[in-house]
């Protein structure tokens, strides 16, 4: 495991050259925006095992168990989400995946209406992309 | 190796609308004061020689719930965290922050004061 030291904040390319996290964020409320990039932020600043995140960022269960999100709310009570996997590991598998320190890795971004929630089909367009990334050695990022 | 510098360019572009900046520095001041407490709790979670077992014990719930909520996996319910502090023999506290003198204080102040 690396140290303590703050982590990277890389978004997810797709094989068109397209990032879903910079589309999304760009069409995020102002104020939505600012609050899931502080978010990525402080946990990128204080990683894991560490407390951060303020209780907006939290681990996915079941079929999306290896992914975090980042939570927001917008105006009408509406849910933003961001997408995200951990990239760590020894030096040596972080320096064959292209990195030079741990990442946290955000894959892409969703939002719903209050008291909604996401299909299942969202939730594997998100896995899909996930996937991709994961199989890109050395990753596959918006530089 | 990959440049990374991404994120931290795309930030910095943001942060000089000042409607961004200001919900971005809020939120961070917010996510501060919550990491705050938890930390807080663990330290002292730590200083009395207990487990994050122990502590869920204590507290009456399972010690996954405990171990998720010190590493920032779930998000911490306020019932949760004071019942926390409570086994722990502390509490929590809202403190005001210290202010430039209120308006309201100015205009009630008598002359000359």
């Amino acid at each position: 495991m690396a140290g303590r030291e703050s982590w990277d904040v890389i978004y997810y390319q797709d094989a068109d050259g397209r990032s879903p996290v910079d589309e999304f964020l760009d069409l995020c409320p102002t104020k939505v925006a600012a609050q899931l990039i502080a978010v990525l932020d402080d946990v990128a600043e204080a990683p894991p095992p560490r407390y951060s995140g303020g209780g907006r960022w939290e681990a996915m269960h079941g079929a999306m168990a290896g992914f975090y999100e980042v939570r927001a709310q917008g105006p009408n009570r509406e849910q933003f989400r961001l997408f995200c996997v951990l990239e760590n590991g020894s030096s040596e598998e972080l320096a064959r995946r292209g990195l030079s320190r741990p990442a946290i890795a955000v894959i892409a971004g969703l939002r719903k209406p209050w008291m909604t929630g996401f299909s299942d089909r969202d939730y594997a367009s998100v896995r899909r992309h996930g996937d991709d990334h994961r199989n890109q050695v050395p990753r596959r990022i918006k530089e | 190796m990959i440049e990374t510098g991404h994120h931290r360019r795309r930030v910095e572009e943001r942060l000089e609308d000042p409607a961004f900046r200001a919900e971005y520095e809020r939120t961070r001041r917010e996510l501060d004061q919550v990491n705050a407490i938890m930390r807080s709790l663990d330290d002292l979670r730590i200083s009395a020689g207990l487990s994050k077992a122990d502590l869920a014990r204590e507290i009456g719930r399972n010690d996954a719930v405990v171990r998720r909520l010190f590493t920032a996996q779930v998000n911490p319910e306020l019932r949760t965290v004071t019942a926390l502090a409570n086994a722990l023999d502390a509490e929590l506290q809202i403190v005001p922050r210290r202010r430039k003198q209120s308006s309201k204080t100015q205009r009630t102040a008598p002359a000359g004061a």
